[in-house]
């Protein structure tokens, strides 16, 4: 574990935030034990680092005492919502306070006639969905960790997941946004309404910023109408392209499906005891499909979809009848993260983002890179959207885990090559910081800095993260 | 203790999923109290990070063992051997005080001072100034002195059913094992899956030299107490012939059917295989053949943690109870009673966050009766109703069936 040797005037500096924390908080509030130091030290990522302090605020006001007083002893601060992330955000790599939201957990409001509600950060986002389910609203965004990261996380990393294709990601759901800033001070941005374009888009600017600018506080997010009804195809294949070439097809057809969800020959290898439904040895990539509306648009749709894949050679369709089938189709899906330790029992984990029209190519190249290589690759994800999960799975031997880097190097400069992205949904932190220039100019990395620069001008938000 | 915790560690992905199930970490939202939080300690013991303090040891007694995150778990962490040493390195390394000591070592072990013990201390607890709260559910544990021992009954379990009531040609012939809380305080769910079995022609042995599963050890890390009373009761169990060994103590069955497993073994295994909870044996076993005359009651059903989670039993007391009355199903029947070991001692207030929660679900259904698999969990259902001036009844499911059971013609015999 990271730890950070102090010297004297370091400890007493600690000792004298920590004194002053408890003051204005509150005792209960603030800990710094080992055992909860520890507990606190890590995310998704397996990485971790001692804090110094943890800070478990309960409203605004705590958040901008602690932000005071961290920006005034000049002492990192960490944000922190379920600490589900994949690409380190969490994890206080410098030492400092990490800021557990989970007990800011109120739904402030739901309006059923605005179609909008606000929620505090640390609201769990499939409890947030139950709620609003019960007044027949629907807020799409849902990372397969819905049931246990925060809304505020999902907005600092916009979060996507599988209904993305036709309902979009966390970002095209957040209206407005209430930000303590790295000085304690506190911010509004957008307004309650559908639509403003009253002055420059700062909420953009704040979703997908990884605690780096500020701590979300308050969420408002827009919400639609649930859809009355959905059902689930899978569809089987015997070659990876016509895969690619049914998804193109049906959405050609001017339907987008809820999901569109993509599995490789490795990944069904992986997964294959999972099912209640064994997969065949001959499939060799898989499409799940979800489509939903009316009872209607359904009967209409479903039979295009299925025509689209069996015209691209899909040898097997299969229509969930109950929603237990339904279930166990998606069942199969779920068990892919863990089920790739079949194949080895390290994974570095791309979520890679390129153009639909690019994801034959791109597969290719990465069959390419990896050909003659002891290194298993599976690749699965939202095909719609061009978001494949890139999973590079390697085993202890020596050299392995430098291969699997170096394979992963090459990987990202031909996605960016054939006009992609280095990550589609996960975020950057401290494990894709030293892909960014990669992607992003010199020109614009220095204006990203400047506002980094501008909104933290102490560099004490999440420092290690997002640039290198 | 085993060293395989140590690798065990590893194979938590960190994912946090099991923040979803764990009934604490949704109570509280401290990282501490939940397997992720948990598993990250133990990482740091095994890496001479830390050492044991009394905060270790309360979020290593914060955990109710429930196993829920071991369900869920997506990366295979099997849980239960973490916190085993967990609690075992608690034992070792800050003692297990002498009373605790004393019972579970010498009373225990031995059934008569246990008897006795308990008879003296329920009725001169009401003699010492002490703050209690609540009853007890681990009779062993009375040393803590913090919980009412509940008024025992006259008769134990075992002194009852001394002798076997012999059938003339039974179908099978299966064991009792009571628990501390049948045996001493719910004698008439011992009576009620006697004589269910009995008119089932199901002849019922409570061999007499049974002892506490160790349950209560286990808890406190004491795990050499509970390897001697798994030994006693290996011994017992294997002396008799038995088709199978029932209990209607969920708690009790994980002990002897899972955790002896550890205890004992792979020589325990032929054993593990024939131990049923009551309900999962008779719908196994008699599922087809009973005849009922549905009593005329609305009755929900709570799932204990250790039947629920640990063994994966739900369909079984259901199917029993849907013959037996008119069944209502309650919102979350498989959330946490809150009650269960040295976690009610803690975290008495969360406890009664649980309580007060599952009383709702309960009155929510609508129903006249709740039954259960577990008598911890009907003590603690039954806690959360007195006092509340409700008429809903917590009673054992095997209960239920006594009174809806029509006797079929082989019973009619006797
Ligand atoms: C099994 C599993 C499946 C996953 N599936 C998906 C998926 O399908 N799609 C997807 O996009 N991601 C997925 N993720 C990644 C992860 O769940 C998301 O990134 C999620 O949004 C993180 O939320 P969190 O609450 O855990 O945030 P954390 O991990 O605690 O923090 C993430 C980042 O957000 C910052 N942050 C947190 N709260 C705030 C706040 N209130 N204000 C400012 N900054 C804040 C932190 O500083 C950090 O940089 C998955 C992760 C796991 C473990
Ligand atoms: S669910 Fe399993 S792998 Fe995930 S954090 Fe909990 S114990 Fe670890
Ligand atoms: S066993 Fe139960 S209480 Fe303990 S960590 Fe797992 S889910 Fe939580």
């Amino acid at each position: 574990m990271k730890h950070f040797k102090k010297t004297k005037t370091e400890s007493k500096k600690h000792q004298k935030v920590l004194n002053e924390l408890i003051m204005v908080l509150g005792g209960e509030k603030v800990l710094s034990a080992i055992e909860d130091r520890i507990c606190y030290s890590y995310d998704g990522t397996k990485q971790k680092a001692l804090p110094d302090i943890v800070v478990r605020p309960g409203c605004t006001s705590d958040v901008s005492n602690t932000l005071k007083i961290a920006n005034k002893y000049e002492i990192p601060i960490y944000a922190r919502g379920a600490g589900t992330g994949l690409t380190g955000g969490a994890v206080p790599l410098m030492g400092g306070i990490v800021l557990d939201l989970k007990s800011m957990n109120r739904i402030i409001e739901i309006c059923p006639e605005d179609f909008v509600a606000t929620v505090e950060p640390g609201v769990v986002t499939k409890h947030f969905q139950d709620e609003i389910a019960k007044f027949d609203l629907f807020y799409p965004p849902d990372p397969s960790s819905a049931a246990f990261s925060t809304i505020g996380g999902n907005v600092a990393e916009c979060a996507g997941g599988i209904t993305g294709l036709k309902y979009g990601v966390t970002r095209d759901y957040i209206l407005a946004l209430e930000i303590v800033l790295s000085d304690g001070s506190v911010i509004n941005t957008g307004r309650k309404t559908l639509r403003s374009v009253t002055g420059y888009d700062l909420t953009r600017l704040f979703i997908g910023s990884e605690g780096t600018l500020g701590v979300f506080t308050r969420i408002t997010v827009k919400l639609i109408p649930k859809p009355k009804k959905i059902e689930t195809l899978a569809a089987y294949f015997s070659d990876r392209d016509d895969a690619i070439d049914a998804a193109d097809l049906i959405i050609d057809n001017n339907i987008l499906p809820r999901t569109l969800e993509f599995m490789d020959q490795m990944t069904i290898s992986a997964v294959r005891g999972y099912g209640e439904a064994p997969i065949g040895e001959d499939v060799k990539a898989l499409l799940l499909i979800d489509i939903d509306g009316t009872e209607e648009s359904i009967s209409h749709e479903l039979p295009v979809v299925e025509n689209a894949c069996k015209e691209k050679k899909a040898f097997k369709t299969k229509v969930a009848e109950t929603p237990r089938e339904r279930e166990s189709i998606w069942a199969v899906r779920r068990s892919i993260s863990p089920a790739l330790y079949n194949i080895a029992p390290h994974k570095i984990n791309e979520d890679i983002c390129v153009p639909r029209s690019k994801i034959k190519e791109i597969l290719q190249k990465v069959d390419q890179i990896n050909e003659h290589q002891t290194i298993y690759i599976a690749n699965f994800g939202h095909i719609g959207d061009g978001n494949i999960h890139v999973n590079i799975m390697y085993n202890d031997d020596p050299g392995q885990a430098a291969l699997a880097e170096s394979i992963v190097n090459k990987i990202m400069r031909e996605v960016v090559a054939v006009g992609g992205t280095i990550s589609g949904e996960h975020g950057i932190g401290n494990k894709k910081s030293q892909f960014m220039e990669l992607e992003i100019s010199p020109k614009e990395l220095a204006i990203m800095k400047r506002f980094k620069g501008f909104f933290d001008p102490k560099g004490i938000m999440n420092p290690g993260k997002m640039f290198i | 203790m085993s060293t395989d915790w140590k690798t065990e560690v590893d194979k938590c992905s960190k994912c946090g999923k099991c923040h979803t199930v764990c009934p604490v970490f949704l109570e509280t939202g401290d990282e501490s109290m939940v397997s992720r939080g948990r598993i990250s300690l133990a990482e740091a013991l095994r890496d001479k990070q830390i050492v044991y303090t009394d905060k270790l040891r309360d979020y290593v007694y914060s955990c109710k063992k429930c196993m829920r995150c071991r369900t869920v778990c997506p990366s295979g962490v099997d849980y239960e051997v973490i916190i085993s040493a967990l609690l075992s390195g608690v034992a070792e390394n800050m003692g297990i005080p002498l009373l605790p000591r004393i019972i579970f070592r010498y009373i225990l072990p031995r059934r008569i001072l246990f008897d006795l013990m308990l008879k003296v201390s329920s009725k001169i607890q009401w003699l010492i100034p002490m703050k209690r709260r609540g009853q007890m559910r681990h009779l062993p544990l009375l040393f803590m002195g913090k919980r009412w021992i509940p008024t025992l009954a006259k008769k134990t379990a075992l002194q009852k059913f001394r002798k076997t009531k012999k059938l003339k040609n039974p179908k099978m012939r299966v064991g009792l094992f009571t628990g501390c809380l049948i045996n001493y305080i719910y004698v008439d769910i011992a009576e009620a899956v006697v004589d269910v079995l009995n008119r089932m022609n199901i002849e019922v042995v409570v061999p007499q030299g049974q002892l506490c599963c160790g349950t209560p050890s286990s808890t406190m890390g004491d795990f050499k107490s509970t390897k001697k009373l798994a030994d006693v009761n290996k011994e017992v169990f294997e002396s008799q012939k038995l088709d199978a060994i029932v209990t209607a103590c969920a708690t009790c069955t994980k002990a002897i059917k899972m955790d002896y497993l550890r205890t004992l073994g792979p020589s325990w295994q032929s054993m593990s295989d024939k131990i049923y909870d009551i309900s999962e044996f008779i719908d196994k076993y008699c599922g087809d053949e009973y005849e009922t005359k549905p009593i005329d009651e609305k009755v929900t059903y709570h799932d204990p943690c250790h039947l629920l989670w640990v063994r994966g039993i739900s369909d079984e007391p259901r199917n029993v109870l849907k013959k037996s009355s008119d069944f209502v199903e309650m919102d979350q029947a498989g959330a946490c009673c809150g009650g269960g070991g040295i976690f009610t001692i803690i975290h008495y207030d969360l406890t009664l966050k649980m309580l007060e929660r599952k009383v709702a679900s309960i009155e929510r259904s609508g129903a006249d009766t709740v039954a259960t698999n577990c008598p911890g969990c009907v003590m603690q259902i039954a806690d959360g109703f007195a006092g509340k001036n409700s008429k809903i009844k917590t009673t054992h499911s095997i209960q239920i069936l006594q009174k809806a059971l029509v006797d079929s013609g082989i019973n009619k015999e006797k």
